[in-house]
């Protein structure tokens, strides 16, 4: 039995501990937003945080998570309104919708480290996250919107 | 010139007819116990009144939109009941979207292809909702004694204004759904719709934004288990035999087994194709668990030898069709194709007197272009679930075309289509891939084996070495030109695996008085069909290339040439059955010439490419502006036009073509499945390129002709025509012709050499 | 020419380096890519005994040879995106450096590679210290002629502040040796952790010369 803290609750969970963080969140846990894309940290549709950085669950022990943080994205905001998720809604960047969670959790960590990133920045935090309709446009626009409404959000 | 955007074209007709049944049905049933698709459950319940098969009301102005058609990213769920709205003068901001059922009585012929959806639902969703706007409005009249003509709607609101009287449409819904179903109602204008041709935002944004339950792989069902299927490593390969021991002792594990998908002899609908026949199935309690296990299986394998399929349904009727059992290695393809292509093929089109012109020619240009395999990498990878009881199946999960599938899925598990209930969840991709149905068929055969409920998994290892990928082509141009460098003969050979890419009909047919199409089949093991835009992809490619290699050898602009041969095909065109209407061509190329700034000098700086194309319905024309960035061709900005018609839904429209410019450019650039002895080369992400964000266009400018003209689709029109604009802006960047695909590929290559 | 002995370094005088150039035997084979410390009298005598310009000219060969294996030169690469696979292509999705060589925002080495390698083929291996050198030290093998590169590793400001225990130790560091534990479907270097070991500590101890080339 181990113990994992996700989005500030806990679970017992009686999983093989090498058992990638990824299936204990969809199978064990119920928490299908975390995608599973490709299964070897290439796509990024099943980033998640732990302790706040971007892991691929796909490929993280779910052992690495037991006394650490995990934020998933059904706990990154209270009532989605994480500015990512807005600004989301407000470009409607969602074709397919698959990989978007996973664009997410990777942008809401860079938008934490870089208040104010460029195009360039994006690209660099972002290029790890596939999105097979190919709505990289509008992730950088909803990503520049979201730094915009939390600089906004501070003042 | 026969003009034919509002007809279907006749392969399309017959794939649509088998399905469509009678076309639309308004049903006026007191059905309150309606079967929710999707676990969406936010509609709340209560007494719906269903007014048409696509609208339900509660007595308190709830208004439900159903859905028919399944959505994969192209926004059917936002896009297919606006227009319902519109007619139905219903509050947008009030309505609640679900998913519907399959049925195609009373919901159509869903089907997700083909770029059909608009045009297949454009009229039958309009009647509904005017039809159901009269029906409340009578309820009201009724009601209120006054002239129906009297009562009038505004945004889920009855209203007669001499009277003063006002109410809901939830207040009438009751009696209006004992009215019975007026026809012919007068249509909205163009010109005064308030919801059409107004961006409204995707419905199930939320729902994505949150990582709520909306796809295959989210679907939940009590006592569930997971199965998975280890498959041949190559093409033309089949299962031997095995050993489960070590595997069955793995946790979690139920069972091993194998299991034949289709018996011999068995008639294979179109959308039946399936890569591999036996299959060895593992089945346990989780994904992870059957995953590990998998890994535990002894297994021998066989080649399959040549093999017989048998066909029904189709252009042919039924056929039997040798499979030969080679083992293929991509090099010797391409070999193959050589041989092919100079031999006799077969004419599909014949104008003038191609031999002579070439004959009496003072320059003979000829090139030949190659594109590779591509898989189809929906982001979530092929699954489906299957309950399959004695009496009954459920089965659920992604899939294109639940119409086609369900014949099949009744015959291999031996039950009545009104037995099984087809439920369509959202899906994290299709690009044609999931109009096929044989994961569906596997994992109810799975369930009837195992008795129990099942959800059959594709790792992305399954999902991209066991595809229906788009076949390998190729394709050689030949022009003649006079000693005035005027064009006066083309011809266009292709061949590919395991069919050609060649339409005969379409531009630049109808343009030059001597004009020779001809295709070629090599049969093959390999599982192809649709992939974004089938045929159409290459057949763009391949021709936008070369016309533009045509222009520079004839002195011409290259967007000036093709509205040259566009003027021809509109005053004076050559030959009979010209699937194009040279206006609607014009127009995008000459949009995009205007908007891209075709012939301002700032910008210079970039390497420019130009090409359009016509298919399924719409006309799409790119401008791309290249730079060199790192080494490495970059396309960095992009300015498209299209014309579809009515454009529904503009931001959503504009959303769709960027995303199939980045889909194009990916693929041109990158995309490319290879094999040896049959197994393929590329088996995930690391191996198979996708293009990145890094790799995306800074800006992509899209603009719409616009017309009153009935909608047609977008998934499919803005890809083909991005492959030959990438090509010619290459061409402008480098200096060097490039004509085989994936284009970096032998971009770097060339570097290397 | 910089000496790693400590942190100092100045340019020998040239008649020292000729009467070096005497003691030791030399065929004209080398230069030495330390000469001197500021104790440099005392040391000298130290190392007429251990300094053998042949022997380590030649040990650095084989040194040469793992450090340019795609093991070693994938995360020493001349950019600053790191090299992946047998054939040293750049790495997919373009991780970039970072400052501390440990990547950026949502792109850091450790999201994907783990404490240990992940099994399966092409699986992300994995080790606690996974990461590029830092900005400010960013130790670049690819590309490096073996002269270069012994000199850049003899280079106390060039290699990362190592002092000569320091280099010999750092053969021992667990980073170092996680290119010998290298995962699924991935080449070894060209020799054995032990033979590298041998290599490195002889490249070393016999005076950390350079070849001419």
């Amino acid at each position: 039995m181990i113990t994992l803290n996700i989005n500030k609750k806990n679970y017992n969970i009686d999983v093989d501990p090498n058992t990638p963080l990824l299936w204990v969140l969809r199978e064990h846990i119920n928490l299908v937003g975390t995608k599973f894309g490709c299964g070897v940290a290439q796509c990024g549709a099943c980033v998640v945080h732990l302790n706040g950085e971007a892991v691929r669950s796909c490929v993280t022990k779910v052992s690495r998570a037991v006394g650490q943080k995990v934020v998933t994205i059904e706990g990154l905001s209270e009532n989605e309104n994480h500015p990512l998720q807005k600004a989301w809604i407000e470009n409607d960047v969602s074709q397919c919708g698959y990989c978007q969670a996973g664009q997410i959790m990777s942008a809401a960590v860079l938008l934490r480290e870089n208040k104010n990133p460029t195009e360039q920045d994006i690209d660099n935090a972002m290029a790890g996250n596939i999105c097979r309709c190919g709505t990289y446009l509008r992730i950088r626009d909803a990503i520049l919107l979201a730094a915009e409404m939390q600089r906004k959000e501070k003042k | 010139m026969e003009n034919i955007e509002n007809k279907q074209s006749r392969r399309t007709f017959m794939k649509s007819s088998t399905v469509a049944g009678g076309g639309l049905f308004l049903s006026f049933t007191w059905l309150s116990g309606f079967v929710t698709a999707v676990p969406v459950g936010e509609a709340p319940s209560g007494d719906w009144y269903e007014l048409t098969g696509y609208i339900k009301i509660t007595p308190d102005n709830i208004i439900k939109l159903i859905n028919p058609n399944p959505e994969f990213g192209q926004n059917v769920m936002t896009s297919l009941p606006m227009i319902v709205a519109e007619e139905l003068d219903a509050d947008w901001q009030k309505v609640v979207v679900e998913m519907g059922p399959h049925d195609n009585v009373k919901l159509g012929p869903q089907f997700t292809g083909g770029s059909n959806s608009m045009r297949m639902y454009w009229r039958p969703l309009r009647e509904a909702g005017a039809a159901a706007r009269q029906m409340l409005k009578e309820a009201a009249a009724q009601t209120w004694g006054v002239p129906v003509d009297e009562v009038t709607t505004k945004a889920s609101m009855l209203l007669h204004e001499k009277s003063g009287r006002s109410g809901t449409y939830g207040q009438f819904s009751s009696k209006a759904a004992t009215i019975p179903v007026p026809k012919g109602m007068k249509l909205k204008e163009v010109k005064s719709f308030n919801v059409v041709r107004n961006s409204k935002k995707n419905v199930e944004g939320e729902k994505i934004i949150s990582g709520k339950p909306l796809f295959g792989l989210d679907y939940k069902y009590e006592g569930m288990l997971i199965a998975m299927i280890e498959h041949p490593p190559a093409f033309g390969m089949k299962l031997k035999d095995f050993d489960a021991t070590e595997t069955l002792k793995m946790p979690g594990i139920k069972d091993v087994f194998r299991q034949t998908l289709y018996e011999d002899g068995f008639e294979q609908g179109g959308f039946d194709t399936r890569s591999f026949n036996e299959l060895l199935v593992v089945v346990g309690k989780t994904t992870w668990e059957v995953m590990n296990a998998r890994k535990k299986l002894k297994v021998t394998w066989e080649p399959i030898g040549d093999t017989l399929k048998n066909t029904m349904g189709g252009r042919n009727g039924k056929t039997e069709i040798t499979v030969p059992g080679e083992l293929e290695t991509t090099t010797k393809q391409l070999e193959k194709f050589k041989e092919y292509a100079a031999k006799p093929a077969q004419q599909l089109r014949r104008d003038g007197d191609p031999e002579t012109a070439f004959k009496n020619a003072a320059q003979v240009i000829e090139r030949t272009y190659n594109a590779p395999f591509l898989a189809h990498n929906c982001m979530e990878p092929m699954n489906f679930f299957a309950h399959v009881m004695d009496d009954k199946a459920i089965v659920a999960g992604p899939l294109q075309a639940p119409g086609w599938s369900e014949p099949t899925l009744a015959k291999l598990i031996n039950l009545p289509a009104d037995k099984i209930e087809i439920q369509m969840t959202r899906m994290g991709g299709g690009f044609g891939l999931r109009a096929y149905g044989h994961y569906i068929y596997e994992a109810a055969l799975i369930s009837k084996r195992i008795k129990a409920p099942v959800k059959l998994v594709y790792t992305r290892e399954d999902d991209m070495t066991y595809g229906i990928y788009r076949p390998t082509y190729t394709t050689t141009y030949r022009a003649a030109l006079d000693a005035n460098k005027n064009l006066i003969a083309l011809h266009v050979k292709g061949g590919g695996i395991p069919e050609h890419a060649i339409h005969a009909n379409r531009f630049p047919a109808g343009t030059i008085d001597n004009y020779l199409a001809e295709g070629w089949r090599i049969p093959s093991n390999i599982t192809t069909g649709a992939f974004r835009a089938p045929g159409s992809n290459f057949a763009a490619a391949s021709e936008q290339m070369f016309l533009d290699e045509l222009a520079e050898a004839m002195g011409k602009d290259p967007i000036d040439f093709r509205l040259e041969l566009l003027k021809r095909a509109k005053e004076n065109p050559v030959g009979r059955n010209n699937e194009y209407n040279a206006d609607r061509y014009m127009s995008v190329l000459q949009l995009v010439k205007e908007k891209s700034g075709w012939n301002n000098s700032e910008n210079k700086k970039y390497s420019r490419g130009v090409a359009a194309y016509f298919c399924h319905n719409s006309y799409v024309a790119h401008v791309v502006d290249m730079v060199m960035r790192d080494g490495q061709p970059y396309v960095e900005r992009v300015t498209s036009a299209a014309d579809c018609g009515i454009v529904i839904n503009p931001d959503a429209a504009i959303n769709m073509i960027e995303g199939a410019v980045v889909d194009g450019i990916g693929n041109a650039f990158y995309g490319g499945l290879t094999m040896v002895n049959g197994e393929v080369q590329q088996k995930n992400f690391h191996q198979y390129r996708m293009i990145r964000i890094n790799e995306a266009p800074k800006k992509i400018d899209v603009h719409f002709v616009q017309n009153e003209i009935d909608p047609t689709g977008l998934g499919e029109p803005p890809f083909p025509p991005v492959f030959g604009s990438v090509a010619s802006a290459m061409y402008k960047l480098t200096g060097k012709r490039f004509y085989n695909f994936p284009l970096i590929k032998e971009f770097n290559s060339l570097n290397k050499a | 020419m910089k000496s790693f002995f400590n942190k100092h370094s100045y340019i020998l005088p040239r008649r020292m380096l000729m009467v070096m150039f005497v003691i030791i035997i030399v065929i004209g084979v080398a230069n030495s890519a330390f000469m001197a410390t500021s104790n440099a009298e005392n040391l000298e005598l130290q190392q007429k005994k251990a300094l053998d310009s042949v022997a380590s000219v030649k040990a650095f060969a084989d040194v040469y040879s793992v450090l340019m294996s795609p093991r070693c030169m994938n995360c020493h690469p001349a950019g600053d995106v790191p090299l992946q696979g047998d054939d040293s292509h750049p790495h997919a999705m373009s991780p970039k450096r970072g400052k501390d060589g440990h990547g950026i925002y949502a792109m850091k080495c450790g999201n994907c590679h783990q404490p240990e390698n992940t099994p399966g083929l092409h699986m992300p291996p994995g080790n606690p210290k996974w990461a590029l050198p830092p900005s400010n030290m960013k130790m670049v093998f690819e590309g490096k002629k073996p002269r270069e590169l012994a000199l850049q590793i003899m280079d106390y400001n060039r290699n990362g502040h190592l002092n000569k225990a320091q280099l010999i130790e750092h053969a021992r560091d667990t980073l170092v040796k996680a290119a010998w534990n290298m995962g699924e479907g991935r080449k070894p270097p060209p020799l054995t952790y032990k033979e590298f070991v041998k290599a490195w500590d002889t490249w070393i101890e016999k005076g950390g010369y350079a070849p001419k080339q």
